[in-house]
This record gives structure tokens, C-alpha cells and sequence, in this order.
């Protein structure tokens, strides 16, 4: 691969320590969160979240709290799944072009026979593949607690939240690595990519409470889970807006990076 | 092998060049010699494809677009003016990174050029002295023997027996007929390469010299000491030669700035007691004070460029 690929490989190389030390506390999280499933239920959780507003549990996700599905889906694929990721994703896009460039460490890459396109495309490509482990180890412990705490959560559920928050999470790793590309400055891919994320959780969770649904439907948070993720099933045409959302914001992100002075 | 023409660039409303124009032939040494920031790195980055030339066009081994034909610079070796690499992977790590990104040529050099130049490649490359990082720079932009060597600055942050040293790899690199494009704000240090010196100043390029001429021109501090106040005859000898400028006689001692041969100046000295001596090159930036003050000034010698 580091023949064809010679970007790819060598990004993949440097990342894999840090990847590994995500892979290993994404999963003992996830793998908490989840676990603690049997205890919560023993408890009487409706009695406890009863004082919250009915549509504040919404907005949480909590309504269905006491089922697994509705548990795993708010705790886990909700909430702390959900954040890890997307300061991975967020997190990694702006270190995957606009960091070395604006430390300086991509003059030499820059100036090497590689064309500007091969660039971003293999430095992309490598982003992809990173979030991708890591939503599968998610999902990989998500699905054995399933297994061996005979939860009960349907298996095409699982693998339906699993696709969209893959979508969601390669989405925001998208924008903040494109607007890295567009703008050479890793503060700017950050804070817009980060700005983005918050409101998009706020529009989803918040805008129905205050009577605006249409601000959920332009969420791409509101894309992914609605109100939880993993009663919700598969929605062809919501996955369909991610995937689009994140081919635009590529390519803008290009055409920019395509044109701009590099190194300044 | 490169030619840039009428370049300009700017940076938002600031304009870094002012319509550069430079041709330098294969196989020839061309110094490009100028202050800190009168745009030597910006012509340099834009011969890279680094930055987008604001108007003018920018020709290297023979293509006008290296954006449509980046292939190209695998035949060049370049060294930034200011090196920087991720710090946890080592000095071996980042050049056969950067020999996988030109398709594996340089693989028999790497070693050998590190050897030559007593560089450890297995230290993490966070712990070099700046010396040492400048090293990894040229080692990876002579490894793969590239047929243009783009240097920015190279020398800077290498002690003088180590810029002997490189001194020496660039002239080997020159024989074996590569072509050498190499900036720096010391002229001395493209005397020893370089026949053809390109002077930028803010922007402007406003003279192309030989490199002698260029020395002769620049000249030399010179300073004598006799044992006893010298003769009128001898003041009126030392006030008559041209090479002399700037001659203050006072008492026994005797300085000027020195253009051309020292032989007629020293056999006038030998004729009284000389005690003390002392010679020493005037740096570019007094060049740069006296001749090329105003960016305008080579308008005197009617050959503007």
C-alpha cells in the first residue's frame, strides 16, 4: 500500500499510537455506559426522571429510558459515544491538513511529485479510515454487552445507528479537514467544524421544544438520531443528506485547496 | 531550467514581488542574494507551485504548470529556508516518508549522505539542534541526485566546517551537472558555488552580476599601521590609486575600502615599516547600504532588469 498509497500509509503509520489509546478508552466508556444498563433498571428510573419536564426527557431522549434500546440509545449512541466521536472527528480533520501546514511540516509533501489532489484524497482517506475503527469498536462492544446482558436490542437496529453515526461522525470529520484545506488554519477548521456540531445538537434537541421542528430537520445531528438513534431503524433518505452534506463540503473544501497559496 | 518572468505576487495589499525576472541556464551555479524579506522564499515557493503567481509566469525544467504536472519535481531537490518536521518520528523515519513520496529513489544515498554529514538518524527529530535539523534538509533534497537543486538558505544553522562540507557536496553536484539555484543573504557563501548572482531587493531584482565582479565591487576593509607617520610622497601615492576608497590617513595609520588587486597598495606600504595589517570582506549589507540604497539604483548602470 505504501507503494500506491505512499500518504495514506505514512499518516496511518504516525496515527496509529494515538488511534489505539482512542480505540482503548472509546471502548471502556462505551462499554461502562452500556454495562451499567441492569443496574439502572433495577432502579426505579421512571420515578427518578419524572420531576424532568416531558418535553426536556424528549429533548434528552429519555422518554424510553427504561428499555435497552432506548437506554443504549440515548446513554451511548446519544451522548457519550456521540461526543467522543465528534471531538475525534472534529479534532482530527483540522490535524489532518490545516495542523502540519500551518506548523510547516507539509512543505516537503507539498513540494514532493504528488500532485495537490493526492493530497487530499489520500489525507482524507486516512481520516475515514480512523473514524471508521473507532465506530466500530463502539459498535463491537455495544453489540457483545447486547449478547451477553441479553439486553434484547434488535440486531438491524444496532447496525442502523451504527451506519448513520458512522455518516455523522465521517460528516463532521469532513467539514473541519475541509475547511482546514480551504483555509490553511487549524483554528478555523476547529471553531467552525465545533460551532457547527453545537448547534446542530441544539437545533435537534432544542428545536422542538420551543415549537420549531423544521429546526431539527436541518440537523445533522437530527439526521442521525431524531430522538434515539437506536429505536429509530434506518432512514434511507436522512443517510442520503449526510452523505451528500459531506460530498459538498469536500469538494468545496477542494476547489479551494486546489487554487489557494499553500504555506503562508 | 527555470525561468520566471514579470512575476508578481501579493499577499492581500502588500506586494512581495515586483515583476521578478530570472533565467537560469542547465547546469549552471546562480546565487540569488538579497536581505531578509525581499522575496527571495516567495520566488522560490512560487517556482514550487507553493504559491500562485500573482501575474507573470513561472517556467521550471520546461514546465510552465508544474500544478498540471506535479511529477516534475521528483527531478528537484529542495531545501526550505526553514525546515520543520513532526518531532516524535526520527531524522530515518522522515526520509524514507519523503522517498516513498517521490517512488523510492534515493534509497542508496540516504545513509551515506548522513554518514558524511555525522548525522544520527535514529534520534526523534524534536531533539535536534537546529544544526542537525538542517542536516535531515540536506540530506533529503540531495538524496535522490535530482537534476535542479532548489536551496533556500542552506547553509544557515551549519558550523563552518560543516557548510565546508556542504560547500563541497553542492560543487560535486555541479559536476556531475546538476543545475543549482541557491539563495542566501551571505555572499561569501555563493562565492565558493556560484558564478551568477541574481541581487532582489524589496521585491525587485536590481542587478544580475558574476559573483567576482560582484566581490570586486563589494570590496574589502583594509587597515595598515606604520611605525612612523608616512611621508607626503607616500600620502600622495596612496591618494592617487583608484582601488582606494573612502583613504583616511591619520598619523601612522591608514585605512580605505579596497576594490580589486591589493598588489600595488602593498608594495606602496612595503616602502615604510608596516606594524600591523588587517584585511577583511565587507559583508552584503554594506554593499546593500552603498549601492543599492534606493530601489532604483541600478538604473545608474542603465541595465535595470
Amino acid at each position: 500500500m505504501s507503494r500506491r498509497y505512499p500518504i495514506l500509509a505514512g499518516v496511518l503509520r504516525r496515527r496509529r499510537r494515538g488511534l489505539a489509546i482512542w480505540a482503548v478508552a472509546l471502548a471502556s466508556v462505551c462499554g461502562m455506559y452500556t454495562s451499567l444498563f441492569p443496574y439502572m433498571s433495577g432502579m426505579d428510573i421512571e420515578a427518578m426522571t419524572a420531576s424532568l419536564p416531558q418535553g426536556m426527557m424528549e429533548a434528552l431522549g429519555y422518554d424510553d429510558i427504561s428499555t435497552a434500546a432506548g437506554y443504549v440509545g440515548s446513554a451511548t449512541y446519544g451522548l457519550v459515544a456521540l461526543a467522543l466521536l465528534l471531538v475525534f472527528a472534529i479534532g482530527g480533520g483540522a490535524a489532518t491538513i490545516a495542523g502540519p501546514e500551518e506548523r510547516g511540516e507539509l512543505e516537503l509533501e507539498l513540494t514532493s511529485p504528488l500532485p495537490r489532489s493526492a493530497i487530499y484524497g489520500q489525507r482524507l482517506a486516512a481520516l475515514w479510515i480512523q473514524i471508521t475503527v473507532l465506530v466500530a469498536v463502539v459498535f463491537a462492544v455495544t453489540f457483545t454487552l447486547n449478547l451477553l446482558q441479553e439486553l434484547g436490542i434488535p440486531q438491524g437496529d444496532m447496525v442502523a445507528a451504527t451506519v448513520q453515526l458512522w455518516l455523522l461522525i465521517g460528516f463532521f470529520g469532513s467539514v473541519s479537514l475541509a475547511l482546514g484545506a480551504a483555509l490553511g488554519r487549524r483554528a478555523g477548521a476547529l471553531g467552525g467544524a465545533a460551532a457547527l456540531a453545537v448547534l446542530s445538537w441544539m437545533f435537534n434537541a432544542l428545536g422542538p421544544l420551543i415549537g420549531l421542528d423544521w429546526l431539527a430537520m436541518i440537523s445533522p445531528i437530527g439526521w442521525y438520531m431524531d430522538t434515539n438513534p437506536m429505536t429509530r431503524g434506518f432512514h434511507g433518505a436522512d443517510a442520503l443528506l449526510l452523505v451528500v452534506a459531506s460530498g459538498l463540503t469536500l469538494a468545496g473544501g477542494w476547489w479551494r485547496f486546489a487554487r489557494r497559496d499553500l504555506m503562508t | 531550467m527555470i525561468a520566471i518572468r514579470e512575476l508578481v505576487k501579493d499577499y492581500g495589499p502588500f506586494r512581495a514581488l515586483h515583476g521578478v525576472d530570472l533565467e537560469v541556464a542547465r547546469g549552471e551555479a546562480f546565487g540569488f542574494i538579497g536581505p531578509n524579506g525581499a522575496g527571495k522564499s516567495t520566488a522560490i515557493r512560487c517556482l514550487l507551485d507553493l504559491l500562485r503567481p500573482t501575474s507573470g509566469s513561472v517556467e521550471v525544467l520546461g514546465t510552465r504548470d508544474l500544478a498540471k504536472h506535479p511529477a516534475v519535481r521528483a527531478r528537484i531537490g529542495y531545501l526550505p529556508g526553514e525546515l520543520v518536521m513532526a518531532g516524535k518520528q526520527t531524522a530515518r523515519d522522515h526520509l524514507t516518508y519523503l522517498r516513498e513520496l517521490r517512488g523510492g529513489a534515493g534509497s542508496g544515498r540516504m545513509e551515506a549522505l548522513a554518514e558524511r554529514f555525522g548525522l544520527d538518524l535514529d534520534r526523534p527529530f524534536r531533539g535536534l539542534s537546529k544544526g542537525n535539523k538542517q542536516k535531515v534538509g540536506v540530506v533529503q533534497a540531495f538524496m535522490h541526485e535530482p537534476e535542479l537543486l532548489i536551496l533556500d538558505e542552506p547553509t544557515s544553522g551549519l558550523d563552518p566546517l560543516l557548510q565546508q562540507e556542504f560547500l563541497s557536496l553542492a560543487r560535486e553536484a555541479r559536476e556531475a551537472g546538476a543545475t543549482l539555484f541557491i539563495s542566501s543573504h551571505i555572499l561569501s557563501e555563493l562565492e565558493a558555488v556560484a558564478r551568477r548572482v541574481a541581487i532582489i531587493r524589496a521585491g525587485r531584482i536590481v542587478d544580475v552580476e558574476d559573483v567576482a565582479i560582484l566581490r570586486e565591487r563589494a570590496g574589502q576593509h583594509l587597515s595598515l599601521t606604520f611605525d612612523a607617520p608616512l611621508s607626503a610622497a607616500a600620502i600622495d601615492a596612496f591618494s592617487a590609486m583608484p582601488e582606494l576608497e573612502g583613504l583616511v590617513i591619520s598619523e601612522n595609520a591608514l585605512t580605505a575600502v579596497l576594490h580589486g588587486s591589493p598588489d600595488r597598495v602593498l608594495k606602496e606600504a612595503a616602502r615604510s615599516t608596516v606594524t600591523a595589517w588587517s584585511a577583511h570582506d565587507r559583508n552584503l549589507e554594506e554593499l546593500f547600504m552603498e549601492r543599492y540604497r534606493e530601489p532604483d539604483a541600478a538604473d545608474h548602470d542603465g541595465r535595470r532588469r
